[in-house]
C-alpha cells in the first residue's frame, strides 16, 4: 500500500466512527430514558401555549422575493469584500500598476448591473409587504 | 490599457438587456421595447459580420486568456444572434400584448449573452459561466406561458434535467483541476499531453464520462435525450425555437471547445463510445419522429436526430491521433451543420407558432393546434406560411437548394474522407429516413383535405420564415457567386482556429 493511502486511513477510521455514533447514542438512550407517554406530552411546543392551526401554513410569496433580493446583496459583499481587501495590496500593484483603476471599473460595473436589478424588482413592488 | 472593441457585441446585448428592463418600468407602450431588442441584436450581428475573422485573445490583465474572440467564437456568436433576431421578430406578434413581454425580451438577451460568452470563452470557469446564465434565462422562458400547465411542465423538466447537467459538468470540471491543476483549456490539454498516462487514470476517465454526459443533456444526445421532446412540445413555440436552435448549439459550442482540445491532447481511444452515441442519436431521433403524431414534437425528435449528425464530428476527431485536414473539414462541416440547423429549426418552430397561433384563432377551441391533422390543407388556407415552412422542412432534410443541403453533404463527405465509410452510409440511409417524416408533413399541406376556409396570415411571422429561408438560399448560393467569400471558408478558418497545432 502507497503511503498516499496510508494517510488516508485516519479519515476513514473517522468516517465509520461517525457513521456508527448516533445509532449508538440512540440506542443507549432507549435504553435507559423512563417513558411515560400523555396526551398533552405530545402535543407540538408553541411557546407553552395550546397549538393554533396546522403546521403547514402556506407562506406568503413576498418572502420568496425578499429572500431572491437578498441573496443579490449577499453575493455582492462577498464580492466586494476580497476586493476590497486586495484593493490597494502592494504585491499586485507591483504586478499590474493600473490594478486600482481597473479594480474600481468593473466593480462598478458591477454594483451598476445589480442596481437594475434592485430598481426593478423596487418598481414591481417586492418590498410591498401587504396588497 | 486592454481594447475591449472585440467584445461589443456581448456588451452590447447587456446593456439593451438592463435598458429593456428599466425601461418596461416606465413605459406604457411595451411594444417598442421589442424594436430596442431588435436593434440591439441586430448592432451586434452587424458587429459580428463584420469582424468575422479577427483572432483577439485577451491574455492580459483582467481575463489571463479566458476569453478568445477568434473566427469560431465567431461563427456561434453570428449563429445565436440570427436565431435571436428571428425568435425576436417572432416574439413581436407572439407577445405584442403580454404585460410581461419586458421581462421576455430580458431574459430572451441575457440567454444569447449567455450562449455568447460559452463561445468566447477558453476557460472551464468562464464556460461554466456563460452556460449557467444562459441556462437560467432559458428555465424561466420555457415556463413562461405559465397559465398553461403543459409549459410548467416543460419548464421543471427542463429545469431538473438541466440542473443535473450543470452538477455534472461541475463535478467532471473539479475532476479535471484536481488531476491538472489548470482551468484553461490549453493548459488543461498540455498538462495532458505531458503526462500521457495521466488521461488513463479512472479519475480522468470519469471526469471525461461526466463532460459527455453533461453536456451531452444539453445537446440531447440519446440516452440523454428524455427531456427534449417533453420540453420543446410544451414550452411556447418560439421558446422552443430559440431552446432547438440556440440553447443546443451552446453545448455543441461547449463541447467542441473542451472535447476537440481535450481529445487530441489525450490520445485515448474515445473513438468507439463516440460513435454509439452518434449513431444510437440519430437512429433513435429519426425513428421516433416517425411515429409523431405532433409536428412540435416531431421537430424535436428531429433536432435530436441532427445533434447525432452533428456528433460524428467527435467520432472524426477521436478516431485520429493527430488532427488532420479531414479532421478540419469534419469540424467545418459540424459547424456548417450547427448553422443550418439553427436557422432551419428556428424557422420551423416560428412556422409551428404562426400555424398554431392561425388555428387557434380562427378555428376556436382545438385539443392540440401542432397535431398533424390540423395541417391538412394548410397550403391552400394559409399559402405563403406554408410554402416558407415547407421550404425549411426541406432545408432539414437536406434538399437543395438550401443550406441544409451543403452543410450536410460537407459533414459526410468529410466522413468519408476520413475513412469511416460505414458511418457515412448510416447517416445517408439515416438522412433519407428523416425524408419521411418531414415530406409527410409537407404532402398533408399541400394535398390534404383543407379543413376550414382561408386563414389571415400574420405578416410579422411570415417575416421572420421568410429572413430565415433567405438565409439559407443566400447561404446555398453564396459558394457559386462568390467562391472567395463563402460560409464554408469562415467555417474551415473557424476549425482551424479551434485546433491550434493544425498544419494544413
Amino acid at each position: 500500500m502507497t503511503d498516499a493511502i496510508l494517510d488516508y486511513i485516519p479519515i476513514g477510521v473517522m468516517l465509520i466512527l461517525a457513521l456508527l455514533i448516533p445509532f449508538v447514542i440512540l440506542f443507549i438512550v432507549k435504553q435507559i430514558t423512563p417513558r411515560n407517554p400523555a396526551r398533552f406530552k405530545n402535543t407540538t411546543y408553541e411557546g407553552g401555549k395550546d397549538p393554533i392551526g396546522g403546521a403547514q401554513v402556506r407562506f406568503n410569496v413576498s418572502y420568496y422575493l425578499l429572500a431572491i433580493v437578498f441573496v443579490l446583496f449577499d453575493v455582492e459583499i462577498l464580492f466586494l469584500y476580497p476586493w476590497a481587501s486586495c484593493y490597494k495590496n502592494p504585491e499586485v500593484l507591483g504586478v499590474f500598476p493600473a490594478f486600482t483603476s481597473v479594480a474600481l471599473f468593473e466593480m462598478t460595473l458591477f454594483i451598476l448591473l445589480l442596481l437594475v436589478g434592485y430598481v426593478y424588482a423596487w418598481k414591481k413592488g417586492a418590498f410591498i409587504w401587504m396588497r | 490599457m486592454v481594447d475591449y472593441t472585440a467584445l461589443a457585441p456581448v456588451g452590447i446585448l447587456v446593456v439593451t438587456a438592463a435598458v429593456v428592463l428599466l425601461a418596461g418600468l416606465v413605459v406604457s407602450q411595451k411594444k417598442i421595447l421589442g424594436y430596442i431588442t431588435l436593434v440591439g441584436l441586430l448592432v451586434s450581428l452587424g458587429l459580428v459580420l463584420a469582424n468575422w475573422n479577427i483572432h483577439v485573445i485577451f491574455d492580459g490583465a483582467p481575463f489571463y486568456g479566458a476569453i478568445v474572440v477568434d473566427p469560431f467564437a465567431q461563427i456561434f456568436n453570428a449563429m445565436f444572434l440570427t436565431v435571436g433576431v428571428l425568435v425576436c421578430i417572432a416574439s413581436l406578434k407572439a407577445y405584442g400584448d403580454h404585460p410581461r413581454q419586458d421581462e421576455f425580451y430580458s431574459l430572451m438577451l441575457l440567454a444569447t449573452v449567455g450562449m455568447m460568452v460559452v463561445a468566447i470563452s477558453k476557460d472551464m470557469l468562464t464556460l461554466f459561466i456563460g452556460f449557467e446564465l444562459a441556462s437560467m434565462a432559458t428555465y424561466a422562458m420555457a415556463g413562461f406561458d405559465k397559465k398553461d400547465p403543459k409549459s410548467i411542465e416543460a419548464a421543471l423538466k427542463y429545469f431538473l434535467i438541466g440542473g443535473l447537467s450543470s452538477s455534472l459538468i461541475v463535478f467532471g470540471m473539479s475532476y479535471i483541476y484536481g488531476l491538472t491543476g489548470a482551468t484553461h483549456i490549453d493548459a488543461i490539454a498540455a498538462a495532458f499531453a505531458a503526462t500521457p498516462g495521466l488521461a488513463s487514470t479512472p479519475a480522468a476517465l470519469l471526469a471525461i464520462t461526466m463532460l459527455i454526459a453533461g453536456f451531452g443533456f444539453k445537446m440531447a444526445f440519446v440516452p440523454f435525450h428524455m427531456w427534449a421532446p417533453d420540453t420543446y412540445e410544451g414550452a411556447p413555440s418560439i421558446v422552443s425555437a430559440l431552446l432547438a436552435a440556440g440553447s443546443k448549439k451552446m453545448g455543441f459550442a461547449a463541447a467542441f471547445r473542451i472535447f476537440i482540445v481535450g481529445l487530441v491532447a489525450m490520445k485515448v481511444d474515445w473513438y468507439i463510445a463516440f460513435t454509439i452515441l452518434a449513431v444510437l442519436t440519430m437512429t433513435v431521433g429519426n425513428i421516433l419522429a416517425v411515429v409523431q403524431t405532433s409536428v412540435k414534437r416531431m421537430l424535436a425528435y428531429s433536432s435530436i436526430a441532427h445533434a447525432g449528425y452533428i456528433a460524428i464530428v467527435f467520432v472524426i476527431v477521436s478516431y485520429y491521433p493527430a488532427p488532420d485536414v479531414a479532421v478540419a473539414h469534419a469540424i467545418a462541416g459540424g459547424l456548417m451543420h450547427a448553422f443550418s440547423h439553427a436557422l432551419g429549426k428556428a424557422g420551423a418552430f416560428i412556422a409551428v407558432a404562426a400555424i398554431g397561433y392561425m388555428i387557434l384563432s380562427k378555428d376556436g377551441k382545438v385539443d392540440d393546434p401542432n397535431h398533424i391533422d390540423n395541417y391538412d390543407g394548410l397550403g391552400k388556407r394559409a399559402p405563403i406560411t406554408a410554402f416558407l415552412f415547407a421550404l425549411l422542412l426541406c432545408s432539414l432534410a437536406g434538399i437543395p437548394p438550401l443550406f441544409g443541403f451543403t452543410s450536410k453533404f460537407v459533414l459526410f463527405l468529410a466522413s468519408i474522407e476520413a475513412g469511416l465509410l460505414g458511418l457515412a452510409i448510416i447517416c445517408v440511409l439515416n438522412s433519407a429516413l428523416s425524408v419521411y417524416y418531414y415530406a409527410k408533413v409537407v404532402m398533408r399541406m399541400y394535398w390534404g383535405e383543407p379543413k376550414g376556409e382561408a386563414f389571415i396570415e400574420s405578416p410579422t411571422y411570415t417575416f421572420a420564415l421568410a429572413i430565415a429561408v433567405i438565409v439559407l438560399i443566400v447561404l446555398f448560393a453564396m459558394p457559386f457567386v462568390t467562391p472567395g467569400d463563402s460560409v464554408y471558408i469562415w467555417a474551415e478558418t473557424a476549425a482551424k482556429a479551434v485546433l491550434p497545432a493544425l498544419e494544413v
